[in-house]
């Protein structure tokens, strides 16, 4: 700590530069090349854009968690599991999969998609409006299994899971949102 | 307070120096060190900004980068694998952010999505090294912000990204530094100090989330339920039978997220115990509900002492010879081994005292 101490005193810095004679203004980059300073030091323009910069940021920032959506990101509001779900109400987890050829029911992973779940559940309303648009997934999930069984239908369904005084019955019951057949597959 | 050299015939100029921004052992750039009682206190203006300037160790914003851009280069490759399968899938889907659409980002296409996959991993390579920081420093926060935003702009936006992109944003800013330097950075200081911040607002701002979007109601409601179920793991399933853990979790996750600034108001001991805190807090959330925040956690390393984990060094160490230990014991070590000496005195800058 004194060592510390010596060396800081040893330079020149930001937080007090005094003209004893009133001269104005010293030369930072004259200051610390005289004192041969052991310190790299944030000096002349370059500190009070840092600044600046921390402080803007920090303002859009604030303004995103207070005012913003996702779609600020990176400075939107900090809001995963940010909800309150009710006590006693079901809780939706949504789950998307295929049925293929031979009649297994596959469930659907951003592994064997390259797709994420919750950008299924982001766009949900999407595919409700427009069940055509699973053939995204159907392509996808085609493309990184290519050996696999063809998909003859895909879906995304939400379970809901009842929940009493905020813990889990055990019971659930499930709703298709979507669903689609691949062209030329008959059913 | 010393009096600098004063050219003939100009006046003698008077610099007064900080009594604050000092580390306390030279190892953290997170304490501020009371200025003795003697000294007039500082306007609070200058010591916020002789806080957020508060110079560090080379070695360690040499470490950190190390640590943050080994991360970017493995990040496509394990964290985030399924960006690159964006690549393939057709342009409907695509939900631009604003910043996408801002700057006119294009539509990915697999030549895009790959064109940054494959130029961001051996640049990123590149850039822990330390080689070239400024220039290798804004190519990698440019290609991997925008592999950020492909990757949320499918519907889903992650919030455990706004720490390292911080770090990627002013880490080229940092100045040069080199592994086991002991010369003093501000500007390093300045880009720790900014990846702290971010990492801590995270924090903070989460819980203002909470409050924003599910009210003071959030501390009682079945939220962390609904994340058990939906991520849990064969540890959770004791969990999901059970109220009052999950309630006195959620008001637990609250008062950490609110109190996490505190850190940066304790000694650095305590404050490498609350870090240390927040590592274990994460540990538990993966365990619990398999969400690793692994960028956030590596931001966070911001606030440890890096410069002394020395892996290279330690191997070279344990590999060397007795014989060859004999022999250096015997001869002047040479100006790199002084450099590479553990436990370097903070008052030792490059080789100068």
């Amino acid at each position: 700590m004194r060592s510390l101490r010596r060396q800081d005193s040893g330079t020149a810095d930001a937080i007090g530069v005094l003209d004893a004679g009133g001269a104005g203004a010293v030369d930072r980059a004259a200051v610390e090349s005289d004192g041969g300073s052991h310190v790299d030091r944030a000096g002349g323009i370059g500190r009070p854009v840092r600044l600046i910069v921390a402080v803007v940021v920090a303002a859009l920032l604030l303004y995103g968690t207070v005012a913003g959506q996702d779609d600020l990101f990176p400075i939107g509001p900090f809001r995963m599991y940010a909800t309150a779900d009710k006590l006693n109400s079901p809780v939706a987890d949504t789950h998307f999969e295929i049925v293929d050829t031979t009649g297994a029911t596959i469930e659907l992973t951003e592994v064997n998609t390259g797709i994420r779940r919750a950008e299924i559940e982001g766009q949900l309303g999407r595919f409700q409006k427009d069940p055509s648009l699973l053939r995204i997934i159907d392509d996808a999930y085609v493309t990184l299994n290519p050996k696999a069984p063809s998909p003859v239908r895909v879906q995304i369904i939400i379970r809901w899971y009842a929940l009493h005084d905020g813990t889990e019955t055990g019971a659930y019951t499930n709703q298709t949102v979507a669903t689609w057949t691949p062209p030329g597959v008959t059913n | 307070m010393r009096r600098t050299a004063t050219p003939p015939g100009k006046h003698a100029t008077v610099v007064v120096t900080s009594p604050t921004v000092a580390s306390t052992d030279g190892s953290d750039n997170a304490a501020v060190e009371p200025a003795p009682a003697s000294s007039p206190r500082p306007p609070v203006g200058r010591r916020v900004s002789g806080w957020m300037f508060a110079a560090v160790p080379t070695g360690r914003v040499a470490a950190f980068r190390t640590v943050v851009y080994l991360f970017v280069a493995l990040d496509p490759l394990w964290f985030t694998p399924w960006v690159r399968s964006h690549a393939a899938i057709p342009g409907v889907f695509y939900q631009p952010l604003l910043v996408g659409r801002l700057l006119h980002l294009p539509t990915p296409t697999p030549l895009l999505v790959n064109g940054i996959f494959w130029a961001l991993i051996p640049l990123a390579v590149a850039a822990a090294t330390g080689r070239a920081p400024r220039l290798l420093g804004w190519i990698v926060f440019a290609l991997y912000f925008e592999w950020m935003i492909i990757a949320m702009s499918y519907g889903k936006v992650d919030h455990d990204r706004f720490g390292l992109l911080v770090a990627l944003a002013v880490l080229p800013t940092a100045g040069p530094a080199r592994h086991g330097g002991t010369r003093m950075t501000e500007r390093g200081g300045w880009a720790l100090r900014m990846t702290q911040v971010a990492v801590i607002a995270t924090y903070f701002l989460s819980s203002w989330a909470k409050l924003r979007f599910g009210g003071l109601g959030w501390l009682t409601s079945a939220t962390l339920e609904r994340a058990l179920i939906r991520r849990g793991t064969p540890l959770t399933d004791l969990l999901t039978s059970m109220r009052w853990p999950l309630l006195l979790a959620q008001f637990g996750i609250v008062a950490f997220e609110l109190s996490s600034p505190i850190v940066f108001f304790v000694r650095s001991r305590l404050r490498y115990w609350i870090v240390g805190y927040f590592y274990l807090f994460h540990v538990m959330v993966m365990l619990t509900i398999t969400i690793s925040f692994a960028p956030h956690q590596v931001a966070m390393t911001s606030f440890l002492p890096l410069e002394k984990v020395r892996p290279i060094v330690w191997t070279r160490r344990f590999l060397r010879r007795p014989g060859d230990r004999l022999h250096r014991t015997r001869t002047k070590p040479s100006a790199d081994d002084e450099h590479r000496s553990s436990a370097p005195s903070p008052a030792v800058v490059d080789g100068h005292r």
